[in-house]
């Protein structure tokens, strides 16, 4: 795993941070309408950081156990994209769509996921002129002590924090989504983020 | 005419004047990067038409709404907004704005719009 992490000057951030907005504003509507729900939308905070970084703020998370969502998406820009749920919301979400099962749960979790990185990954790739393609999603309900262990953060390298709650408030569900990349993805992103920038001068 | 683009983000303020320019000339246009920084432009040079973001620092277009029209009634806001749910769409409505649209404006939605508030 390479641990050097690929920087972007002021310029580039406040580009992927704009055209993260538009994809996750996309991405919040739709998951609004299907919870008939109104989301607080916040500023995202964009942050580019190694895998091991990225454990390190798991730590200032305050709950102790997380539903941990994975869906992969391929193309120019390839990763996975990770939504994170903690069990007190969980269970609000549960109560909202009227589930009284486990495993109905896990799988109303998975359609959540499934539209809401969908539908972030795929505007997100249009807005740079590209296209993705996915892979089914995979869900796992995960100890924060054992994150580090987890299979999927081991494999990527850097990761895209987008440090902005899907924040159903009346409902009280939030949510934190995570983009995790390969060096070859994030350089790809790096050029194509200034020939946006180039497009505008 | 004169206009007032709001955005806290750089990229979604140079697209949105791109659009504009190729109607208005560069001169006609002012730029804000939050709500506060809004009502200051308007209160001084009273723009015919405001565009605004919704979520932004220090006030967002929410608050912003009714205290720029406060200030200018004849001010058209068309807010430009990542956040498309209905209800956003209806509170900005129900608060003032003449316009809700979603990002980024393209040439043709920017001629659309100008020409709605003709």
């Amino acid at each position: 795993m390479n641990l050097e992490k690929i920087t972007f000057n002021d310029d580039e951030k406040d580009v992927l941070q704009e055209l993260i907005n538009i994809a996750y504003g996309n991405a919040t509507a739709i998951v609004a309408d299907i919870l008939d729900a109104f989301a607080s939308l916040s500023v995202p905070i964009i942050e580019v950081m190694t895998i091991n970084e990225l454990l390190f703020k798991f730590n200032n998370f305050k709950h102790s156990s997380y539903f941990f969502s994975t869906q992969a998406f391929i193309g120019d820009f390839s990763g996975e994209c990770a939504f994170f749920i903690n069990e007190e919301s969980a269970n609000n979400l549960a109560k909202h769509l009227d589930i009284d099962n486990v495993a109905d749960l896990d799988d109303a979790i998975l359609e959540l996921t499934n539209i809401l990185t969908s539908s972030l990954t795929m505007r997100l790739a249009q807005e740079m002129h590209t296209e993705v393609t996915y892979s089914l999603p995979n869900i796992s309900k995960i100890p924060l002590s054992e994150l580090s262990n987890s299979k999927t953060l081991q494999y990527y390298s850097q990761v895209i924090v987008i440090d902005t709650k899907l924040n159903f408030k009346e409902q009280h569900i939030d949510g934190q989504i995570f983009i995790l990349t390969k060096d070859g993805s994030m350089q790809w992103l790096k050029k194509q983020l200034n020939i946006i920038l180039k497009s505008l001068i | 005419m004169r206009y007032l683009v709001t955005d806290d983000s750089k990229l979604a303020r140079m697209t949105l004047i791109k659009s504009l320019t190729k109607f208005v000339d560069n001169s006609q246009i002012m730029q804000a990067t939050n709500g506060n920084e809004a009502i200051d432009i308007v209160d001084k040079y009273k723009p015919d038409i405001v565009f605004l973001d919704l979520t932004m620092p220090e006030m967002d277009g929410y608050e912003a709404i009714p205290k720029i029209l406060k200030s200018n009634p004849k001010t058209k806001i068309v807010v430009v907004s990542a956040d498309i749910q209905t209800k956003a769409k209806e509170m900005a409505i129900s608060l003032g704005a003449k316009l809700h649209v979603q990002k980024p404006i393209n040439s043709q939605t920017m001629q659309e719009i100008l020409e709605l508030l003709e």
